[in-house]
């Protein structure tokens, strides 16, 4: 071979180093380097059979990247380490074979088989082979540095898009009424954020029934290995919600869930536990406004069917009162002038508070209007209204009910007293008698079960004390209750000039006892003298 | 684990159709990549990922998604995208995969 072909040859190859070494280092793998590296071994020595292996490292087993002759791997196979880099020729010098160790202590094994005319290598081969194999090297360690960069690249996008998903996540999270969805959601955001393989939600309620939900949804409990969980939890309500995350993932297989995983998760669930809150607030607010709308309504009938004046009844002193609580409960009272000039003095108590029992007073009121009209016997008259107040309310609702119809002219009292606190009636002897007679409450029964009316006369002097029993059972803030006794003695010992006083003074005695505790209860009441 | 992940592939002309179902993670990734080498061995290189029923994707599941796209690139082919939920379309475009891959509508608007 001339200088000249010689030098032709060296340019053409110094030119080819160029483009190999860019083409070696852009490749996206070590396989695709070792497809790269073996065409252009082939194009500068016309090799037939060229085999390419790879280890990562020197106690791992050699990978057969590109193999032509299976026996090849057993040139370098026995290669010491002293050895390493060192040129090998095979069968006078018609093969070439040898082992670097490259940038990262992984090994390249590259065997060179026959050329297509047969012809050995020489020794500007060999050079010109060992060249390639540093260059090889070289472009290995920049595709070392583009993979790590490109990682780099990859672990911020990563970063960037965990935060962006963290934020829509708790925008999405914080949406009203998602309801079941939105642990499902939860969970499904922190899987996906933290290269989760899957996760689960207990719910752990506070009756003690234990739900679980799962992502993927083909995930069961027995799939959760305690070693691998990331796991985050809170209680709202009484109810405890743990979101565990199973398994993160790499390309390499499951890793450890690392402080950021921990943060994202704990982001995440505190989201949730947000939402759940304020879905709950919510679902309260829109509650409260409509018992709010509802009590409206129900004091507005109480309002309504509550007297805003008593009649006069001449030679008598009567005066009431109904101080409703805060709630809206279902006292009643009135006092009726007759058309053949008694007067019919009611007082009633509706069991429960709120728009049921003030329909139920309403219900009350008209039958009692309607019935008073008739002019007919008190005990059928409690008849028909217990059996009407059955039918129109609930099981767990019913009335206690006093009625006196007072003839002024002489004093004559009717009285029936269906389940209400016995009414207190004291003589001018001072002994004070408690009126029961009457029946079960209305409402309770509609058996035919009799009322039976208690005939009394009220003489001059003598006073008459209907009340419910807000009065004896109002509290302070100990609970302790105003009582009947106490009422009784206040009842015995102060005897005002007239009615109103009496009923503004031991309403004045309830609030001395209660100490400004929140009424619980109405108080009314009716109070009558008999002056002449 | 290879869980809750299924994946239906077609050729529409010269077009890989991979439909996938369910999370796209390691698992689900690797699923897609073994089934888009299988084609690319035998020349494809415009490929259409209909994602319509995968919902949830990670970052590994997006670095097997990234390796296609660079196979792709070195054959001067294309990946394309189709049916993709907004949270999935989002953390695509911050990865950068919108760089060398495309969103259709439908496989027809590939030429």
């Amino acid at each position: 071979m001339d200088a000249e072909l010689i030098t032709e040859k060296l340019s053409f190859q110094v030119k080819s180093f160029q483009e190999s070494f860019e083409i070696l280092s852009s490749s996206s793998s070590i396989i695709e380097m070792a497809k790269h590296f073996n065409r252009i071994l082939r194009g500068s020595f016309f090799s037939t059979d060229i085999s390419i292996f790879y280890k990562k490292n020197e106690n791992s087993e050699w990978e057969r990247l590109i193999v032509k002759a299976i026996e090849s791997k057993k040139y370098f196979d026995e290669i010491k380490d002293e050895h390493y880099s060192k040129i090998y020729s095979i069968e006078d010098s018609t093969g070439l074979y040898t082992n670097i160790q490259l940038v990262d202590s992984s090994y390249l094994g590259v065997v060179l088989g026959k050329r297509i005319d047969g012809s050995s290598y020489s020794e500007i081969d060999k050079i010109t082979f060992q060249i390639y194999l540093q260059m090889f090297d070289s472009a290995y360690q920049a595709f070392l540095s583009h993979k790590n960069e490109k990682n780099l690249i990859f672990s911020l996008n990563s970063r960037v898009s965990q935060l962006y998903s963290l934020i829509e996540t708790g925008i999405e999270i914080s949406k009203i009424n998602l309801g079941d969805k939105l642990l499902k959601l939860g969970l499904s955001r922190a899987i996906s954020l933290t290269n989760s393989s899957f996760g689960r939600v207990k719910i752990s309620y506070k009756d003690g029934n234990v739900e679980e939900l799962f992502y993927p949804s083909k995930i069961v409990s027995q799939d959760f290995i305690e070693a691998n969980i990331l796991s985050h939890k809170f209680i709202d309500y009484g109810n405890e919600y743990e979101f565990s995350l199973c398994e993160k993932e790499s390309r390499e297989g499951v890793i450890d869930f690392d402080e950021t995983d921990d943060l994202l998760l704990s982001a995440i669930v505190r989201q949730v536990h947000a939402a759940i809150e304020n879905e709950r607030f919510h679902k309260e607010a829109l509650e409260n406004e409509t018992m709010r709308r509802e009590l409206a309504v129900a004091s507005a009938i109480q309002k309504r069917i509550l007297p805003e004046k008593l009649p006069n009844i001449l030679g008598y002193d009567i005066a009431g009162i109904n101080i409703p609580s805060k709630e809206v409960s279902g006292d009643y009272y009135n006092v009726f002038q007759l058309e053949d000039g008694r007067f019919a003095l009611v007082v009633a108590d509706v069991t429960g508070k709120g728009m049921p029992a003030s329909l139920l007073v309403s219900t009350l009121d008209a039958s009692l209007r309607s019935y008073l009209d008739f002019q007919i016997p008190l005990s059928i008259m409690a008849l028909k209204m217990n059996s009407l107040i059955f039918k129109s309310s609930t099981a767990d609702k019913f009335i206690t009910f006093f009625i006196a119809i007072l003839n002024p002219s002489n004093g004559e009292l009717d009285i029936i007293n269906a389940g209400h606190n016995p009414s207190l009636f004291l003589r001018n002897n001072g002994s004070i008698e408690k009126i029961n007679a009457g029946g079960v409450a209305f409402g309770m029964f509609d058996m035919g079960l009799p009322f039976e009316s208690q005939k009394l006369t009220i003489e001059k002097g003598e006073r008459l004390f209907i009340f419910t029993d807000g009065i004896p059972e109002a509290m302070d803030k100990d609970e302790n209750e105003y009582t009947d006794e106490r009422m009784e003695k206040y009842f015995n010992d102060v005897k005002p000039v007239n009615s109103a006083q009496f009923i503004s003074s031991i309403v004045a005695d309830v609030k001395l006892h209660t100490k400004g505790e929140t009424q619980s209860d109405d108080i009314t009441a009716i109070y009558l003298i008999r002056k002449e | 684990m290879v869980r809750n992940f299924e994946l239906t592939s077609n050729l529409l002309k010269d077009v890989l159709v991979i439909k996938t179902e369910g999370y796209i993670n390691n698992a689900g990734g690797e699923k897609i990549l073994q089934e888009f080498e299988n084609h690319f061995e035998n020349g494809v290189t415009k490929v259409l990922i209909d994602i319509e029923n995968s919902r949830v994707v990670n970052s590994i599941g997006i670095s097997f998604l990234i390796e296609i796209i660079e196979k792709l690139n070195s054959k001067g082919g294309k990946l394309f995208f189709q049916n993709l939920d907004p949270s999935i379309e989002k953390t695509f475009t911050i990865m950068g995969l919108f760089q060398f891959a495309e969103k259709i509508s439908t496989v027809d608007e590939i030429k």
